[in-house]
């Protein structure tokens, strides 16, 4: 049951932004699911709206109309502080950016979103996500310190710090070399079908087709099929 | 170990000060300010304390006294027994002193020579501190002499010395008082030393403070005088210490207001310096609040950031303050030490306070806006 279920349904989704030009519609009625264990990956060319539509999978922004549900709740109208709560506890984030705090250390950026959370300490799960992503004699080390390839794969152990359900990765390996990308990418999917987490990424690289369980294409704010 | 867990505890607090040594700079930049702020507000206002102190020691024991001696419309070259009388009957709750005056010449035995003020009194322990010897209840048979005057006669306690035709011993050294007063070379003999003087020359009334001898003043004001008739003068130090009180307080108001604008200047820049960045890292808080950090944790980090500001600024314009107070006090008042008295060593605190306050306040704004600037806008740049 679990299986199958959707952890992730977005149901004719709209996403319009007004702007002094005119409004620009992104997103088109959309649909869109994913289910625990597998890779799903959004092409597509520049501007037809991938990146936001990965906002509204990973609860970053609202969609104008239609809806979003995250393990079968009705998140379409929470209010920010609710979304956040959402974020911090089924959902993690891969940037193409890395994005990591560059005066924390590698284990201290692991745990970040974790930090806040007094009660648990994620010290140990930290350090174990790392060893598991080949970083295990890195924990100390500064993100200026470590190549593109190893702050991504930070960036990966941050993302499953809090067991999330989804993780969603934007342009993943748009940083990254291909040898990098290789491993960064087997990672990814080895973790993937370890924590049975979701992953929706965002790629113009043909390289992580390899990877993906399915490929949804997005022209112009509508999903081809 | 210590710093980890209690920080641990507060990450906001503990990603705070991490973010402080990033830009060490600018951090410093923003702490020199606050300095400068703290170290205005303190030392103006010890300055402030330092010269009122210094004033309140110039006017020393007077504050509390008042001087009766006749006035212009009396008929009498004194103030008679009777006067004195109605004086004590009118006055309470304060030591009623007649004293008669005169002067002489003191000579010793080596051939020394000084002029000097005497004073016969009833009382000598109520109007005199002594430094040596001890100021007898009532000064019956002894003397009492300044003790700068002894020193340069060479006389020394129970030396006898002679008014009058009459040898009195000395029992005691008068302290010399560093304000204005009754002081310089006076020779305390007791009232009887001077009986052919029928009238007293002054009364002085020793009151509790100087607002008492404010009443006092006015009491014998009325009882004793109208509009056109001055029977007794009567002179209080109080209300001038009042005039010089309000005044040391409009100008230590207006040395805070130099202070404190001065730590406003600093305020700005510690609001100019967290809006700076927390545009700068506009992006990193967008990742913060994407992966689930909470608006209001977001805001105690920033806030904390600026609170940090103002304790460093604070502590190290504190030390710096209290280092210009030791000198303003040591030039001003001749004791360094007096510093540590509560009426200056407070601004310490109202500065160091302030800065705190000021610059938390300063942080509200940056902090506000980088917690509710939505992720999306803030990832994209
Ligand atoms: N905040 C916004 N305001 C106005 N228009 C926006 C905003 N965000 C996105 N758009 C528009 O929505 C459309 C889709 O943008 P989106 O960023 O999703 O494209 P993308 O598929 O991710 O492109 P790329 O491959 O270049 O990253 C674009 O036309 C873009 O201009
Ligand atoms: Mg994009």
């Amino acid at each position: 049951m679990a299986q199958t279920v959707n952890v992730i349904e977005i149901e004719n989704v709209v996403k319009r932004y007004e702007s002094g030009q005119g409004v620009v519609e992104a997103l088109k009625g959309v649909d869109f699911h994913a289910r625990h264990g597998e890779m799903v990956t959004i092409i597509g060319p520049s501007g037809s709206g991938k990146s936001t539509l990965l906002n509204m999978i990973g609860l970053l922004d609202t969609p104008t109309e239609g809806t979003v549900h995250l393990d079968g709740t009705d998140v379409t109208d929470f209010t920010e502080d609710e979304l956040t709560e959402e974020r911090r506890s089924k959902l993690g984030f891969v940037f193409q950016a890395f994005h990591l705090l560059p005066m924390l250390t590698a284990v201290e950026n692991v745990e970040l979103p974790s930090r806040w959370d007094t009660s648990v300490d994620r010290r140990d799960r930290a350090v174990d996500l790392l060893e598991r992503v080949g970083l295990g004699d890195r924990t100390t080390h500064t993100p200026e310190e470590l190549s593109g390839g190893q702050r991504q794969r930070v960036a990966i152990a941050r993302a499953l710090i809090n067991k999330p359900d989804v993780v969603l990765a934007d342009e993943p390996t748009g940083n990254l070399d291909q040898d990098t990308s290789d491993t960064v990418l087997t990672e990814l999917t080895r973790l993937k079908d370890d924590e049975g987490v979701a992953i929706v990424a965002v790629t113009h690289d043909e390289q992580l087709l390899e990877y993906t369980d399915r490929v949804v294409e997005l022209i112009d704010g509508r999903i081809q099929s | 170990m210590t710093r980890l867990g209690l920080l641990r505890r507060f990450p906001s607090v503990e990603i705070a000060w991490q973010n402080l040594g990033r830009n060490r700079a600018r951090t410093g930049l923003a702490t020199l300010g606050v300095i400068i702020g703290v170290v205005a507000i303190v030392s103006l206002g010890m300055a402030g304390a330092a010269i009122q102190q210094q004033a309140n020691t110039n006017l020393g024991s007077l504050t509390n006294e008042v001087s009766v001696s006749s006035g212009a419309d009396s008929d009498e070259d004194g103030v008679t027994d009777g006067q004195v009388d109605d004086i004590r009957s009118v006055v309470v709750d304060a030591d009623v002193v007649p004293q008669k005056s005169n002067a002489t010449t003191l000579s010793t035995r080596s051939g020394e020579r000084t002029r000097v003020t005497v004073s016969g009194v009833t009382r000598a322990d109520v109007l005199y501190e002594t430094s040596a010897g001890v100021a007898p209840e009532r000064l019956r048979s002894g003397a009492l002499l300044s003790a700068d005057t002894a020193a340069e006669l060479g006389l020394e306690l129970g030396d006898p010395v002679e008014y009058d035709g009459t040898l009195y011993r000395l029992r005691g050294f008068i302290e010399s008082d560093e304000g204005f007063g009754p002081g310089g070379d006076e020779l305390v003999l007791p009232v009887s030393a001077l009986s052919e003087q029928e009238h007293y020359d002054t009364v002085t009334v020793v009151a509790e403070d100087g607002n008492a001898a404010t009443d006092i003043a006015d009491t014998l004001e009325a009882e004793f005088n109208d509009e056109d008739e001055e029977i007794l003068s009567v002179t209080s130090f109080a209300g001038t210490q009042e005039d010089i009180n309000s005044f040391l307080g409009t100008l230590n108001l207006a040395l805070l207001g130099i202070g404190l604008i001065s730590l406003v200047v600093a305020s700005v820049a510690i609001l100019n310096i967290m809006l700076m960045s927390t545009i700068e890292r506009r992006g990193e808080i967008g990742v913060l609040r994407a992966v689930g950090i909470r608006r209001g944790e977001v805001l105690r980090m920033i806030l904390a950031e600026a609170a940090f500001l103002g304790i460093i600024g604070g502590l190290v314009g504190s030390v710096l303050s209290l280092g210009a107070g030791l000198v303003l006090f040591d030039v001003l008042t001749g004791d360094p030490m007096l510093v540590f008295g509560w009426e200056s060593v407070r601004y310490l605190f109202y500065g160091f306070g302030f800065a705190v306050f000021a610059s938390v306040v300063s942080g509200l704004y940056p902090a506000w806006k980088a917690a509710n600037d939505p992720p999306v806008e803030a990832l994209r740049g």
